[in-house]
């Protein structure tokens, strides 16, 4: 009885000729990274290709891995800010006030007006500065090299401002728990609202170039998709989240600090491609500019701490006149910040999306137990979800606009 | 104000130079003509050994070497920055000048880094590709014609010296022949090094110059159908006319066949590998195909892109910017100067062969001068675009080249039928020029086509 599913007979000689048989094929495997140009930080992919299509890839982290959760349980809260800073180092000052406003909320104490305000603005320019790197690496990363350096000239210009502000470019530890380190230097924010036209004229610059060249529109939309129902199975928030259409924003949806006092728009896209995190990111600057702009305006006079001697350094007369100010002083650096029992959770928008802060005190001085949800990781662990079946070239762009920065994701 | 007054004087002795390097050129290849006619051996070959020396090792050299330093300080002007400017002469270290002692000092890097090989390559094909890149493209300056020819009386005749080091029949089918022979020096380059990434550039280089050879071949059918012509300095020659019957509107290729200009600048500047068509480089994905050469070895990889540059610099003045001519009205006007600058000169009876020297000379020049400008364009193009997807190149390739060629080859074809006198085909290149100026005009007013709508608040 012959069999139904068995080939015709002229197919079957066919299949045994030896020459007509189909060659064997075998998929190439590749390593991308650790070392190659466009793996921000150290990420190894292995990519699995047929031709140029990515059949598999199977993107590997921990390179950067410097253990920042079990480090913060060694020194105490105050101690822990210089870690933060290397976790997004592109937007240092958002991790410094995602973690003191954690720290704060366990403790339960509520910083000075001014400082919130400061607080706002470190943030909203190193957001600009996060914005930046990230457009200018993927124009960078797809030939546009001179967008790159339009970015790269408009981040040093923040950046120096930055410097001016905190003391330090990249690694600012500006905030304390209970307000910030050191008020704005003089004549700074006037100096602020001049670097940030400067800003605008170069990211305008830099949309002209890009915005609508037909080669970077070709490039980036439509390639990288996600819905935005995976999206968020996946995790996403930030600019990459609402790309894909979804409204979410902390600020706007959770404010804190005084983001309930500012006008700004939040800016939202639809196909939730490449074209649309970039165009994210471009509208963001220009809220953020227009937040800084307001901030600069309404900001009030007064202290950037709190002056409570359990929480804040005494100034130093009181250390070096006054019997308390000395104890103070003495118990704060040897022991610590004393946070009450207790665990909480505070999230604030960061760059690429929700930086939540749960941290676990047992009231010794020191974290018991401190976690970070870095926006980073569940909008890296979807690439392979985002990228199998297109092309190698489209993995540059897509590896771009989701701005995975190794130290996040990798703490 | 200063800066301006520097920078005129520099195009003052640029321009000067030129006719320097021109005039010694006629007389040298003048010279090396009459020497061999002597021997017996036939004028053409001291001519070319002379032209050879003059245009391939004088012009397109120097012209190359100087090009990677003025593609860094170009890049840097449009970059904001300043550029290279830290290698100084010695006795001279007061004086960047302009970065070009960069020059040598990437030169020395080259020669004194390590000869690498990797251990999987094959050696032989590695070796061997770099010189099957650099040597079609060293040839393929040969068949452009930098100057008119010019008759020199001697004893036993008239030698007629040209800036030109061959100038076949064949013309522009040699130009086709050899520029497709480039494409092994990559492939092989990709393959034989023995990488993956580097494969995958080579693949990616073959299969984009297989693509862009048609539409290069169609961008000039057009022009060949306008001249009757494969030959370079004939298609000059014929493009010395006057448009419409004017005497100030010149029948350039350009204005006559823009859609070929535009198809063969497309297509050659895809050949020469450089963004947006740089994908065998593409140099944050794959690496490109010279990743595993060091040394002089990339340095020949690198060169062959500048001569590439050049020629198709040269080839496109030849072709579509006329040459060494300009409108009629300022030919003329070009030839009296001449004359005139003879006479003050020799003073005497007028001189038609010194007068005719001196013509060619400012010719030669103007040609030079065409081909440095078309070199900054290619640079400023480079510098502001990212670079196409591979699928994308191909379909821009396949889809969109080559049925655009085809079609101007018809409508050439129609045109030339009605109107042999070039007229009708002149008034289509002048509508075609207006419809593509003004189909850029208009998206560019249209505001962006962003995805973004404001949310405000919950």
């Amino acid at each position: 009885m012959a069999d139904p599913s068995a080939p015709p007979e002229a197919a079957r000689l066919l299949a045994q000729d030896p020459l007509a048989a189909e060659l064997p094929r075998r998929h190439m495997v590749m390593n991308l990274g650790p070392s190659h140009p466009a793996m921000h930080g150290v990420v190894r992919s292995r990519v699995e290709l047929d031709g140029e299509t990515i059949v598999r890839i199977d993107p590997e982290i921990g390179f950067l891995h410097r253990g920042f959760e079990k480090s913060c349980e060694n020194v105490t809260w105050t101690q822990c800010l210089p870690f933060t800073d290397r976790l997004n180092y592109v937007s240092s000052i958002l991790n410094n006030v995602g973690f003191s406003l954690a720290v704060e909320k366990l403790c339960g104490i509520d910083i000075p007006e001014r400082a919130k305000y400061i607080r706002v603005i470190g943030g909203e320019v190193h957001r600009i500065c996060d914005h930046l790197t990230m457009v200018g690496a993927m124009a960078l990363e797809l030939g546009a090299f001179t967008a790159f350096l339009y970015a790269i000239e408009a981040r040093e210009l923040l950046w120096d401002r930055i410097a001016e502000q905190t003391g330090a470019r990249v690694t600012t530890s500006y905030t304390r728990i209970g307000g910030i380190e050191r008020d704005l230097p003089d004549g700074f924010l006037v100096k602020l609202g001049e670097t940030l036209t400067r800003v605008s004229e170069l990211v305008e610059e830099i949309d002209k170039l890009l915005t609508r060249n037909r080669i970077f529109i070709d490039r980036t939309q439509n390639t990288g998709v996600i819905s935005a129902e995976d999206a968020i199975d996946y995790g996403f928030t930030g600019p990459c989240l609402r790309a894909c259409g979804v409204a979410y924003d902390v600020r706007k949806t959770h404010p804190y600090l005084v983001y309930d006092r500012f006008d700004f728009e939040v800016p939202v896209g639809g196909r939730g491609d490449n074209f649309d995190r970039y165009a994210m990111r471009m509208e963001e600057m220009r809220q953020s500019e227009k937040i800084l702009r307001q901030a600069i305006a309404q900001i009030p006079a007064g202290p950037v701490i709190l002056d409570d001697w359990r929480y804040v350094l005494p100034p130093k007369p009181a250390v070096y006149g006054t019997i308390e100010g000395l104890i103070a002083h003495f118990k704060i650096v040897m022991e610590g910040i004393q946070v009450p029992p207790g665990d909480a959770y505070a999230y604030t928008e960061a760059a690429n999306g929700e930086l939540g802060w749960y941290v676990v005190s047992n009231g010794s001085g020191r974290p018991y137990k401190l976690h970070v949800r870095a926006p980073g990781l569940p909008i890296l662990s979807s690439l392979p979800h985002i990228i199998e079946g297109s092309l190698l070239a489209d993995l540059i762009p897509t590896f771009d606009s989701i701005n995975m920065i190794g130290g996040e994701v990798e703490q | 104000m200063g800066r301006f007054v520097r920078m005129s004087l520099l195009g003052v002795l640029i321009a000067a130079g030129l006719c320097l390097w021109a005039w010694l050129g006629y007389v040298a290849i003048d010279w090396a003509g009459s020497a061999t006619f002597e021997l017996g051996w036939g004028a053409t070959l001291g001519q070319a050994a002379a032209a050879i020396v003059f245009l391939q090792l004088l012009f397109v050299m120097i012209l190359a070497t100087l090009l990677m330093v003025a593609e860094r300080k170009w890049s840097a002007a449009i970059q904001d920055r300043i550029g290279p400017n830290r290698a100084r002469l010695p006795g001279l270290s007061r004086f960047s000048l302009g970065g070009i002692p960069h020059v040598l000092a990437d030169a020395l890097k080259m020669i004194s880094k390590e000869d690498f090989v990797p251990a999987k390559a094959n050696r032989l094909l590695f070796q061997l590709a770099p010189v099957a890149n650099l040597l079609p493209i060293l040839c393929l300056f040969a068949i452009v014609p930098m100057g008119p020819p010019v008759p020199v009386r001697h004893a036993f005749g008239v030698l007629f010296a040209s800036l030109q080091i061959a100038n076949p029949d064949a013309g522009l089918l040699y130009l086709f022949a050899i520029a497709s022979l480039a494409v092994y020096g990559v492939a092989l380059a990709g393959w034989a090094s023995g990488n993956k990434l580097a494969l995958l550039g080579g693949v990616r280089a073959a299969s984009q110059m297989v693509a862009y050879e048609v539409a290069l071949g169609l961008g000039l059918v057009g022009m060949m159908m306008t001249t009757g012509t494969l030959r370079l300095d004939a298609m000059i020659q014929s493009q010395s006319a006057g448009l419409f019957g004017t005497s100030w509107f010149p029948a350039w290729g350009l204005f006559v066949q823009p859609v070929g200009f535009l198809l063969f600048f497309a297509a050659a500047f895809a050949e020469t590998k450089r963004t947006p068509f740089d994908l065998p480089e593409g140099e944050s994905e794959i690496i490109g195909y010279f990743l595993e050469y060091s040394g002089m070895k990339f340095g020949m990889f690198m060169m062959a892109e500048f001569v590439e540059i050049i020629t198709l610099s040269g080839v496109v003045t030849a072709v579509f910017l006329g040459g060494w001519h300009l409108s009629p009205v300022l030919d003329d006007a070009l030839a009296s100067a001449a004359a005139s600058l003879v006479a003050w000169r020799f003073a005497g009876p007028p001189d038609p062969g010194a007068a005719a020297l001196t013509l060619a000379v400012f010719q030669a020049a103007l040609f030079a001068v065409k081909v440095i400008v078309l070199c900054w364009l290619q640079l400023a193009i480079r510098w502001t675009f990212p670079r196409f997807r591979y699928d994308q190149v191909q379909a821009l390739g396949w889809r969109f080249l080559l049925p655009l060629g085809l079609v101007n080859v018809f409508a050439t074809g129609l045109c030339l039928l009605l109107d042999s006198s070039l007229g009708l085909l002149g008034a289509l290149g002048l509508a075609e020029i207006a419809l593509v100026v003004g189909a850029t005009l208009w998206s560019s007013s249209r505001p962006a086509a962003l995805p973004v709508a404001a949310a405000g608040g919950h």
